[in-house]
């Protein structure tokens, strides 16, 4: 069997919130290998959230393990923790998260910025990742002169050019008209056949359904 | 991240707020700009006034009664030119009057002097002579025009043998002298001289004298001849042995080097209050960036969420701040020397570029970057990713 890309082994994170301690994620253990595409689903509450944070090495676990792509968190610095992340993981988050009066393929560099590509090369590869994404004609638009969809899109070529391991999606759909929620959801699936793996964090059981599993999270604990 | 990375990022976030970036520049503008004219000045003035002093003669002792006393005589620089070593000695009474040509009239200073004056002040006569011994022994009523003067009542060549009016007293003009130049506080060219014995019979009424110029053999006799000067002129005012002296002779090297460090003290006193502007523009920056740092808070988080390390973020912040200081410190280097070069030419004294106060200037405000970046760079680098993600 192949190694799993994702490892935790019974996971806590708790808050400390006004002297009362808040467990938004409850030993949660949980496993995805290489080239799975794994929908995260709950309410809001469910700690999907902390789960992401957790997922993404945004955050660490109160208690408990995780290894990404082999390697342990907790025995990681700041730094190497950014270094682990950039190289790993590409991130689509629900609000895009796009860098605000930069053209879509600037947007789509700043990875490979981080990772010491050079500009040739960083060109040539975020414009090869907007055009798969049916952006070729739109690489000098700023986000506000893109629409939603096409947001969402810049931001997906963002997080595929540094050719992560893993996808990390929190939401994609969830600013999105259904239109261009389907487009998106296609995207990820057309990514996902294509070998990579792909964790989406959704509130929404139908989109969770292009997922070939399904997590349910209830109250920081996996719900079966 | 490669420095040229950074450069090229901290640009291209100038060329975004455009209108921002040049007002924070402008404090670092003004301030550089200022710190490089006042020094410019500063550095003017010194050069002027050593040159002018340079130029005053070689070799050049003045004798000048202290304060309050008018112990000098006629009869002490005939004794001070008996001294050993002594090259010539003029006696001068200074005051100052109109002089008038035809239609035309200049109000100038008129000294009362002898036939070596031109030695002992290094003048150069232009046109006819200088006052002669003779001359000056029988109070004749000549005159030797200085070049500004020579000037001012468009006399040429010609005005030789003519005659000016000074405080309505008919003058014979018998020499019009070489241009010194330099400027500032005195105008050396600016001045008449006349035999010593007319300003005192006709316009100053006094028998003593204001100042003895002396000129010494060598400048290896400087000292020597001092020495023998205070001896005799002790003796002939019959002063006790305790007794201070009733004068003070003071030569050229003194002279300069008490300017010098006059002038030197204003030009730090000047670039430090300039100084001053510089720090006030580099707490500007600190505010932009403070500001920018939480305007972009959301920005950080996407960049570290993308992989950016905390010290990326840093060094883009700082990269920032140091980029406006620079250009600011450049643009001020630029305008604080056209500045200095403008005073110059009206004040007269030239441009003098220094290298060293570019330098110092680049420097400064390459600090100033530094020291007020570095705080809202470290703010930014600081920021957890998850709350900054959540900014609105």
């Amino acid at each position: 069997m192949v190694a799993p890309i994702i490892d935790l082994d019974r996971v806590s994170r708790t808050y400390a919130m006004g002297g009362l301690a808040v467990h938004a994620l409850n030993d949660v253990s949980l496993q995805v290998r290489p080239g799975e595409f794994v929908a995260i689903v709950g309410p809001s509450g469910s700690g999907k959230s902390t789960m992401m944070n957790i997922l993404g090495c945004l955050d660490r676990p109160s208690a408990g393990r995780y290894h990404l792509a082999g390697t342990s968190v907790a025995d990681l610095s700041d730094d190497a923790l950014a270094h682990l992340r950039s190289r790993t993981i590409g991130f689509v988050f629900q609000s895009y998260n796009l860098l605000p009066r930069t053209s879509a393929l600037d947007n789509v560099t700043t990875p490979l910025l981080y990772q010491n590509v050079s500009r040739r090369e960083r060109v040539a590869r975020a414009t090869a990742a907007l055009e798969r994404l049916g952006l070729g004609d739109r690489l000098a638009h700023e986000p506000s002169e893109l629409s939603g969809g096409q947001q969402q899109r810049v931001a997906l070529a963002r997080a595929i050019v540094t050719h992560p391991a893993m996808l990390l999606a929190d939401e994609p759909t969830g600013n999105l008209d259904s239109a261009a929620g389907r487009d998106v959801m296609a995207l990820l699936t057309e990514l996902n056949a294509a070998g990579r793996t792909i964790v989406l964090i959704t509130h929404d059981a139908e989109v969770a359904t292009a997922a070939s599993r399904q997590i349910h999270l209830r109250d920081g604990r996996i719900a079966a | 991240m490669s420095p040229l990375e950074l450069i090229r990022l901290a640009f291209s976030r100038l060329r975004t707020s455009r209108l921002r970036a040049a007002l924070t520049m402008l404090g670092v503008i003004i301030g550089v700009a200022s710190v490089v004219a006042l020094v410019g000045v500063g550095q003017g003035t010194t050069s002027n006034i050593t040159s002018r002093l340079a130029g005053l003669g070689t070799n050049l002792l003045t004798i000048n009664p202290t304060s309050g006393s008018s112990s000098l005589t006629l009869d002490d620089v005939t004794a001070v030119a008996a001294v050993a070593n002594v090259a010539a000695v003029a006696p001068e009474l200074q005051t100052s009057g109109t002089v008038a040509a035809g239609d035309k009239t200049t109000d100038t200073s008129i000294i009362g002097t002898n036939a070596s004056y031109a030695m002992v002040r290094a003048y150069k006569v232009w046109q006819g002579t200088f006052l002669t011994t003779v001359g000056v022994e029988q109070k004749l009523r000549t005159v030797v025009l200085g070049a500004t003067v020579a000037d001012d009542l468009s006399l040429g060549a010609d005005a030789i043998g003519t005659e000016v009016t000074i405080e309505g007293l008919p003058f014979e003009v018998v020499g019009i002298l070489q241009a010194k130049g330099g400027t500032g506080f005195q105008d050396p060219d600016d001045q008449v001289m006349i035999p010593v014995g007319v300003v005192q019979k006709y316009l100053v009424g006094t028998g003593s004298i204001r100042t003895i110029g002396v000129s010494v053999a060598s400048v290896d006799e400087m000292d020597a001849a001092k020495a023998d000067i205070t001896t005799l002129l002790r003796q002939r005012h019959e002063l006790a042995a305790t007794a201070t002296n009733d004068f003070s002779i003071l030569d050229q090297a003194q002279l300069l080097e008490t300017a010098s460090s006059i002038a030197g003290t204003l030009a730090l006193l000047l670039g430090g209050i300039a100084s001053i502007s510089l720090i006030v523009g580099g707490i500007g920056i600190m505010n932009i960036m403070l500001v920018s740092v939480r305007e972009r808070t959301r920005e950080i988080g996407i960049r570290k969420a993308v992989g950016a390390r905390s010290r990326d973020i840093l060094a883009q912040f700082l990269i920032e701040a140091l980029t406006l200081s620079l250009i600011g410190g450049l643009i001020g280097i630029v305008v604080g020397l056209g500045v200095s070069a403008l005073i110059g030419r009206v004040a007269g004294w030239g441009f003098a570029f220094s290298p060293t106060v570019v330098a110092v200037a680049v420097l400064f405000s390459l600090a100033v970057g530094v020291v007020f970046g570095v705080w809202p760079a470290r703010q930014a680098a600081r920021l957890d990713p998850i709350s900054a993600l959540r900014w609105e």
